[in-house]
C-alpha cells in the first residue's frame, strides 16, 4: 500500500462539534492536526512555526469576519499556506473567500465522503503548488551556478554583441548566435579554420595576434584604438581581448562586436556638418578680416590711436576665428585620411622628389637644407597616390618646422627587406622621451620653450598614422632632445 | 596705371581688397563669379588677375585653366586665392592645383594685407 504523506492541517472554528469532526476525520487518515478558536489564536500558531501549517481548514462564521481578515493576512504575508473555508450554505461569503484567495469551500453538513472529496483535493493542489515551487527554486538555483555549460552557451547566446572566440593559431573555437547570422558562421564549416577566412580584417587579425602574444604592457596600447568591420550595411566596432586560463596563460582571444553602424552614421553627419559650417563660416570671416584690414591699415580713412588699436585686436580675433574653422576642417580631414580613396601602382622615387621640391621654398626661408638620397631599384607600391603625397609633406614639413636655421634635413628612400623604408631625418630640437609616445596622437603638440613660436594644430602626425594605417604601414621614432629626429615609415610592398 | 582684376564671389571681400589694391595706386576691375570673370579678362585686358579658387559654378581653377589654354590671354599672371589655412596638407594640395593650371602664384586666405600688396608688385614691379 502507498502510503500518503501527511499534511498538517489547522482548523480554525469556534464550534466545538464542527471542529472536533474535522480533527477526528483528519487524524484518521493520518495527518497532522492543530486547532484554533480564533484568528488570534491562528496566527499565533502560524507565526511561531511557519512550517508546521500547510493547510487551514477555516470557518467563515467566526466572530466579526474574522475568517476574511484570516485570509486577506496570510495572502498579503505570502504563506505558502492553502486554505480552505467552511461555512453552513457556502453562499456570497464563500465566494468572496475564494475571490480573496481562498481554494474551496466545505459546507459545515458535510458527510464523511463529500468532506474527502473536498479535502483531498485541496491536498493535491497544495502538494502541486509546493512542487512548483521547489522546482522555480531549483531553475533559479542552477542560473547562478555558472559552470553548466548549458547555461554558459546560453548567457554567451543572450548577447547582443556579436563573440567569436579564437584559438591560439587564430582558429575559431566558438561563437555566439549573433556572430553566426553575422557571418554565416557554422558548426561545421567554421569551427576549426582559421578566423580570417570567415571575417576578413586584416586590421581585426592583427589585434587577434596582438591580443595573443599579449603580455599586459601592451594593453594600455590596445585601449585606446578598435578595429572597426564592415559586414553587410553594418559597421561593427571590434574589442579584443585575450583568453587566459586559470594559470594566467593566454590561450586565445575572445573578439566582440559592437554594432555602431548608428553611431557611425552619427559621425559622419556631425562631421559633414561641421564641414559645411565651416566653408561657410571661412568666406565671410576672409572678408571680415579684409576689411577690419583696410580700415586698420587706414585705407577708410585716417584712425585715432584708440581706433588703430581696437581694430588691431578685432583683426587677432577675426584671425583667431579663422584658425579654429581651419582645426575643425582639419579634424574632418583625419578622418579622410584613413580611407584610401584610390589604390593604384605607385612609383614613389618619381613621387618623393616632386614632394620635396615642393616643400624646398619653405626650407629655404626657414634656411634648413633638404636632401634626398633614393636607393635604385625600388619596387612600385600600390597605394593612394593623395595619401602617399600628404604622408611625404606632413613628416617633411614637420622636420623643417622643428629644425633651427642652419640645420638639415634628410630624406632616404629605400629597400628593407621585403618593405620599402623611407626615413626623414632632421638635425632638429629633438622630442623629450617622456612624449615621444604621444606625438602622434591627435592635438599633442610637444610644449617647451623651443616650440613655442611654432604654428600648428597637432594634427600632421595622426594625419600620418591614418594614412599608414590605411596602407598596412608602420612607423617609427628615434629621437634625441637636441640633437635631431628621425621618423622611420615602412610601407609593405605586394 | 595697372590695372588687377580682382574674382571673388564673396561682395565684401572684393570690396575691401579693392579698396586695398587702389590706395596701392592700381586700377581695380571686380568680378564676382568664374564666368563674368573670363569675361571681364578678355573685356578689361588687366595686367594681372587675382582668383579666388572657391566660386560656384566655374571654380578658379577651371578659369585658370582656360586663360592658360589661350593663347592670347596666357601671358597674364594669375594668383589664385586658395580658401585654405596654413596647413601643408591642404597648401600642398592648391600647390599640386596650381602647378597643373598653371597659376603664376597662389597666395592662401585669409590673406594679409601686407602679403598681397607684396606680391602684386612683385608681379606689377611697383605701380606705375
Amino acid at each position: 500500500m502507498l502510503i500518503k504523506p501527511s499534511t498538517n492541517v489547522l482548523v480554525v472554528e469556534n464550534d466545538i462539534t464542527i471542529m472536533q469532526r474535522c480533527r477526528e476525520l483528519l487524524l484518521q487518515e493520518g495527518h497532522g492536526v492543530r486547532m484554533a478558536e480564533s484568528v488570534e489564536e491562528a496566527l499565533d500558531i502560524i507565526q511561531k512555526q511557519p512550517g508546521d501549517v500547510d493547510i487551514i481548514l477555516l470557518s467563515l462564521e467566526l466572530p466579526g469576519w474574522g475568517g476574511m481578515s484570516l485570509i486577506n493576512i496570510i495572502q498579503k504575508s505570502r504563506h505558502e499556506v492553502l486554505i480552505v473555508t467552511m461555512s453552513t450554505n457556502c453562499g456570497e461569503e464563500a465566494i468572496e473567500a475564494i475571490h480573496a484567495g481562498a481554494y474551496d469551500c466545505i459546507r459545515k453538513s458535510f458527510t464523511k465522503d463529500r468532506f474527502w472529496i473536498k479535502m483531498n483535493r485541496a491536498i493535491d493542489a497544495f502538494r502541486l503548488n509546493r512542487q512548483v515551487r521547489i522546482l522555480r527554486r531549483q531553475r533559479q538555483a542552477t542560473l547562478r551556478e555558472p559552470c553548466r555549460e548549458e547555461n554558459l552557451l546560453a548567457i554567451f547566446n543572450s548577447f547582443a554583441d556579436a563573440l567569436v572566440i579564437t584559438d591560439w593559431k587564430t582558429d575559431i573555437v566558438l561563437f555566439n548566435e549573433n556572430a553566426a547570422s553575422l557571418f554565416g558562421l557554422t558548426e561545421k564549416k567554421s569551427i576549426g579554420h582559421p578566423v580570417s577566412e570567415w571575417i576578413e580584417s586584416d586590421e581585426l587579425l592583427s589585434f587577434i595576434m596582438r591580443a595573443i602574444e599579449s603580455d599586459s604592457s601592451l594593453a594600455p596600447l590596445m585601449a585606446g584604438e578598435e578595429p572597426v568591420v564592415k559586414v553587410q550595411e553594418k559597421v561593427l566596432r571590434v574589442h579584443v581581448d585575450p583568453v587566459k586560463n586559470g594559470t594566467g596563460s593566454v590561450i586565445g582571444a575572445v573578439s566582440l562586436f559592437h554594432d555602431v553602424t548608428k553611431v557611425s552614421a552619427m559621425d559622419k553627419l556631425r562631421a559633414d556638418f561641421l564641414s559645411m559650417v565651416s566653408h561657410e563660416l571661412k568666406a565671410p570671416l576672409s572678408a571680415l578680416l579684409m576689411q577690419v584690414s583696410v580700415i586698420h591699415d587706414g585705407l577708410a580713412g585716417d584712425l585715432t590711436a584708440k581706433q588703430t588699436s581696437l581694430l588691431g585686436k578685432a583683426k587677432e580675433k577675426t584671425k583667431g576665428m579663422i584658425t579654429l574653422v581651419n582645426d575643425i576642417l582639419d579634424y574632418r580631414r583625419i578622418e579622410e585620411g584613413k580611407s584610401i580613396q584610390k589604390i593604384e601602382s605607385l612609383d614613389l622615387t618619381e613621387i618623393l622628389p616632386r614632394t620635396v621640391e615642393l616643400m624646398l621654398l619653405s626650407a629655404e626661408e626657414k634656411g634648413v637644407n633638404i636632401e634626398f638620397e633614393i636607393e635604385e631599384d625600388i619596387p612600385m607600391f600600390s597605394g593612394d597616390s593623395g595619401g602617399m603625397q600628404a604622408l611625404f609633406v606632413n613628416l617633411i614639413s614637420n622636420a623643417i618646422k622643428y629644425t633651427p636655421n642652419g640645420g638639415n634635413v634628410r630624406v632616404t628612400l629605400n629597400k628593407a627587406g621585403k618593405d620599402i623604408e623611407i626615413k626623414v631625418a632632421d638635425t632638429g630640437i629633438g622630442i623629450p622621451p617622456e612624449d615621444i609616445d604621444r606625438v602622434f596622437e591627435r592635438f599633442y603638440r610637444i610644449k617647451t620653450e623651443q616650440t613655442r613660436r611654432v604654428t600648428g594644430s597637432g594634427l600632421g602626425l595622426s594625419i600620418v598614422k591614418g594614412i599608414l594605417d590605411a596602407h598596412n604601414g608602420s612607423v617609427r621614432v628615434e629621437s634625441e632632445v637636441g640633437k635631431g629626429t628621425t621618423f622611420i615609415v615602412s610601407l609593405p610592398v605586394s | 596705371m595697372k590695372k588687377v582684376l580682382l574674382v571673388d564671389d564673396d561682395v565684401d571681400f572684393c570690396e575691401a581688397t579693392g579698396l586695398l589694391l587702389e590706395s596701392k595706386g592700381y586700377e581695380v576691375v571686380l568680378a564676382y563669379d568664374g564666368k563674368e570673370g573670363l569675361e571681364k579678362v578678355r573685356t578689361e585686358k588687366p595686367d594681372l588677375v587675382i582668383l579666388d579658387v572657391m566660386m560656384p559654378e566655374m571654380n578658379g581653377y577651371d578659369v585658370c585653366v582656360v586663360l592658360k589654354a589661350d593663347p592670347k590671354l596666357k601671358k597674364i599672371p594669375v594668383i589664385l586665392l586658395t580658401g585654405v589655412g596654413q596647413d601643408m596638407f591642404r597648401t600642398h594640395y592648391t600647390q599640386h592645383m596650381g602647378l597643373m593650371t598653371e597659376a603664376d602664384d597662389y597666395i592662401a586666405k585669409p590673406v594679409e594685407t601686407q602679403e598681397l600688396v607684396e606680391r602684386v608688385e612683385d608681379w606689377l614691379g611697383g605701380n606705375s
